[in-house]
């Protein structure tokens, strides 16, 4: 009978169920049978989930030495994820459905729309206030909702976004520093690409630096989202004249390829010595001072740029931590948290100087330290960003970064805005009324909501 | 000998699991069972979320859903980059179903004849299919690149255009919709290829040697006796890549994020950077959703025709 039920040579249906059963429930189990557990080094956890750094000696500091050293001194097991800028949103997204995930959850931007689902950092400030000081406005704007008084998140550092500029080609239109207004861009702009081929190479794509930039052209032209009370001020002269002075900037001194860019394409354009000028951060200088140190020599940075209104630069990347509310360990990440940004100097140095202080006392020689940097040609290079506290603002200026502003930049709705009227879709006023229409929208819908 | 063994064997009450096992009635439904359970977990449970969640007013960070009825559907409805995007979605959808069917039925006729190396040109036929998708788009975006394209450094290389003349691929509405369009054909093609390939294969070949008989010349033979034969398929595959089309985002996220100017802009990107960017899951649900009862009749009629076109 058994012959019967067995193939020639080969095994029999119910030989294979159970081999196959079996496999199944090896490699279920098999990794905590081949790794022993490790829960009886610490008698806490601390889960952290970061984005990969853009500059990977700081990863190396954090991971291999910061969070180990830390997790010792707390008697804590510290186990740090990273995933790339891309899916930061989406992994949130996932955490907070499954309601599980990481203590420690670090974005690069403010997210007021998780608002409810994180824990309040206001004691985590206060903390921080009496050790360190007061943070500056920035910090504080992109991580507090002034509607439910709640610190929804936590920022120990900000990275600057300075104008990077080929010396040596506005040397030949008479700016050897660099230019001082927007005008100045323009004007120098218009020649670079006549004479030299070299156009300005500022974003007007649906990627986070266009974003960044064009909110910085607005904001200095006297042109905001909102006001600073949170109501709805896009629709505005000043919006207006700063869409026909883009769409000029654009025809007089740009090409097509801001079209087509993602947020590494100005890096790259630059370091290959295609265009004269990109807002960004110091990416691209650090780059270049290992991939092209030719190159680097003649890329400088300036503060930013006077308009009609002021002189103001956003912040590139807001590093914002928040602790959800379904955390497992939430006092630790809290102590976790005060630690790292009392020994943020460390990390000041780890990034390079990418990411700077939101609690400005941390780093006391912060002048001394990016005035003299090895790398750097010359080595004072960087000190140009020694004042960038007084000048980097949030989107969402004057007022704070809402779950609304989040939706405008998320979506695109100012990036189309000035794309459709630089390549002359649309007229400015169509273009402004399309995405004022957009925004009032967005408004209302988070103002229902109640996080506005 | 052995039939009225397994029978009696099929008749006695199962002791145990290997006795089951034996039993065709129990194997069958235990061996589908694995890919039932795939397709709800997958598939149906996340489409009833969504599907839920459309109808709400969920937010990234707030898990109470109230329902609102079809609230989302007429606020999205209503704004301009949603209707840019319609129109996007159909006009991607639509002519890159059109090219992958051509090239499709024609790659196939080509892969049906013997000649040498043919294993090789199927090899590679098949990478787009076999390689991550996003690790292909990224290599195209390298193509496109507007400072390093391989496609302008080749066309300057053969003195087609100057330095100064180089195509912003990704920059120019035409230029993005046809980049777009052209990876996402480059993608889907092998799928459509072999599936037409298979239903190719199947067409006995006395009924090809009847048509030379009786004098059909190739356009004649191609028209009248091939394409008929694999209509069936063809529709198959034609609806494959029509859904495909209709639903994925990979290529657009990857290549323009809906640039310039939202003049790539599909739906399902649109749904993507409203709900997961945006924070509003439950506009992003609607939009993701808009064209599910269009694309759910598109599916019957296919798949009805399809069937008559067999029986036929």
């Amino acid at each position: 009978m058994a012959e019967t039920k067995k193939r020639k040579g080969g095994v029999s249906r119910r030989q294979f169920m159970k081999a196959a059963g079996t496999a199944a429930a090896a490699t279920s189990i098999g990794a905590n049978i081949i790794i022993p557990g490790r829960s009886g080094a610490a008698s806490k956890k601390l889960r952290i989930l970061q984005w990969v750094h853009f500059v990977p000696p700081y990863d190396v500091w954090f991971n291999k030495k910061f969070a180990v050293e830390w997790g010792k001194k707390n008697d804590t097991e510290v186990t740090v994820d990273n995933i790339g800028v891309a899916g930061i949103n989406a992994r949130a997204a996932a955490e907070v459905s499954a309601q599980r995930g990481h203590d420690l959850f670090l974005f690069n931007w403010p997210p007021p729309t998780f608002e409810e689902q994180t824990v309040d950092l206001k004691d985590v400030y206060a903390e921080l206030e009496g050790k360190v000081g007061k943070p500056i406005d920035l910090g504080v704007k992109s991580t507090y909702n002034p509607k439910t008084k709640k610190y929804f998140a936590f920022s120990p550092s900000f990275t600057p976004d300075p104008v990077n500029y080929r010396q040596d080609l506005f040397g030949k239109v008479g700016m050897p520093n660099g230019p001082k207004t927007w005008d100045d861009v323009r004007k120098a702009g218009a020649r670079l690409k006549k004479e030299f081929n070299n156009p300005i190479g500022i974003g007007l794509a649906n990627e986070i630096d266009t974003g960044m930039a064009m909110r910085t052209i607005m904001y200095a032209f006297g042109a905001h989202e909102q006001d600073a009370n949170g109501n709805l001020t896009l629709n505005s002269k000043n919006t207006l004249e700063t869409l026909k002075f883009v769409k000029a900037l654009y025809q007089e001194a740009m090409t097509a390829e801001v079209f087509t860019w993602d947020a590494a394409s100005n890096n790259r354009a630059m370091i290959a010595g295609k265009i004269s000028l990109a807002l960004n951060a110091i990416s691209i200088t650090r780059t270049a001072e290992k991939d092209n140190p030719q190159i680097s020599k003649l890329i400088q940075l300036t503060k930013a740029l006077q308009g009609p209104t002021r002189a103001i630069g956003l912040e590139h990347v807001m590093q914002c931590y928040v602790v959800w509310k379904f955390a497992q360990n939430i006092d630790g990440a809290k102590k976790f948290l005060v630690d790292y940004t009392t020994s943020f100097r460390d990390a000041f140095v780890a990034g390079e100087f990418y990411d700077f202080p939101c609690f400005p006392k941390t780093v006391p020689d912060l002048t001394k330290l990016i005035s003299n940097d090895p790398k750097a040609h010359p080595p004072d290079k960087y000190k140009v960003l020694d004042d960038v506290l007084n000048w980097a603002t949030n989107v969402g200026y004057p007022g704070y970064s809402t779950a609304a502003i989040d939706e405008l930049f998320g979506t695109w709705v100012l990036n189309v805005m000035f794309a459709k009227t630089a390549s002359g879709k649309s007229t400015p006023e169509d273009a402004l009324k399309e995405a004022d229409t957009a925004a009032k929208r967005i408004f209302a819908k988070w103002k229902q909501k109640g996080l506005i | 000998m052995a039939t009225p063994e397994r029978g009696a064997s099929s008749q006695a009450p199962a002791k145990s699991l290997g006795g089951l096992l034996d039993r065709p009635e129990w194997l069958g439904p235990l061996m589908i069972g694995p890919a039932v359970l795939f397709i709800v977990l997958v598939v149906g449970i996340p489409f009833l979320l969504a599907l839920y969640y459309s109808v709400s007013d969920i937010s990234m960070g707030d898990r109470t859903m109230r329902f609102v009825g079809l609230k989302n559907f007429i606020a999205v409805a209503g704004t301009s980059n949603f209707q840019t995007s319609i129109v996007n979605t159909f006009v991607f959808a639509i002519v890159s179903q059109i090219l992958v069917i051509v090239f499709g039925t024609a790659l196939a006729l080509a892969l049906l004849r013997e000649f040498r190396g043919k294993w090789f040109i199927r090899f590679l036929l098949l990478l787009p299919w076999v390689a991550p998708i996003s690790l292909g788009t990224i290599g195209w975006l390298w193509i496109f690149d507007s400072t390093y394209s391989v496609l302008n450094w080749a066309l300057e290389a053969l003195g087609l255009i100057t330095p100064q003349g180089w195509y912003m691929w990704l920059g120019i509405p035409y230029l993005a919709m046809g980049s777009v369009i052209a990876v996402h054909v480059w993608r889907i093609l092998p799928l459509a290829t072999v599936i037409l390939l298979a239903g190719l294969s199947s067409i006995p070949q006395d009924i090809h040697d009847a048509a030379l008989v009786d004098g059909a010349g190739y356009w004649r033979h191609l028209t009248q006796i091939t394409v008929p034969l694999i209509r069936p398929i063809m529709l198959v595959a034609g609806l494959f890549g029509l859904v495909f089309a209709f639903t994925d985002m990979i290529v657009i996220f990857v290549l323009t994020r809906g640039g310039p100017y939202d003049t790539t802009q599909v739906l399902s990107t649109l749904a993507f950077f409203t709900g997961i960017q945006g924070g509003d899951i439950a506009e992003g649900a609607a939009i993701a959703l808009f064209l599910f009862p269009m694309l759910l009749a598109v599916a019957i009629g296919f798949l009805r025709v399809a069937r008559r076109a067999e029986v036929v």
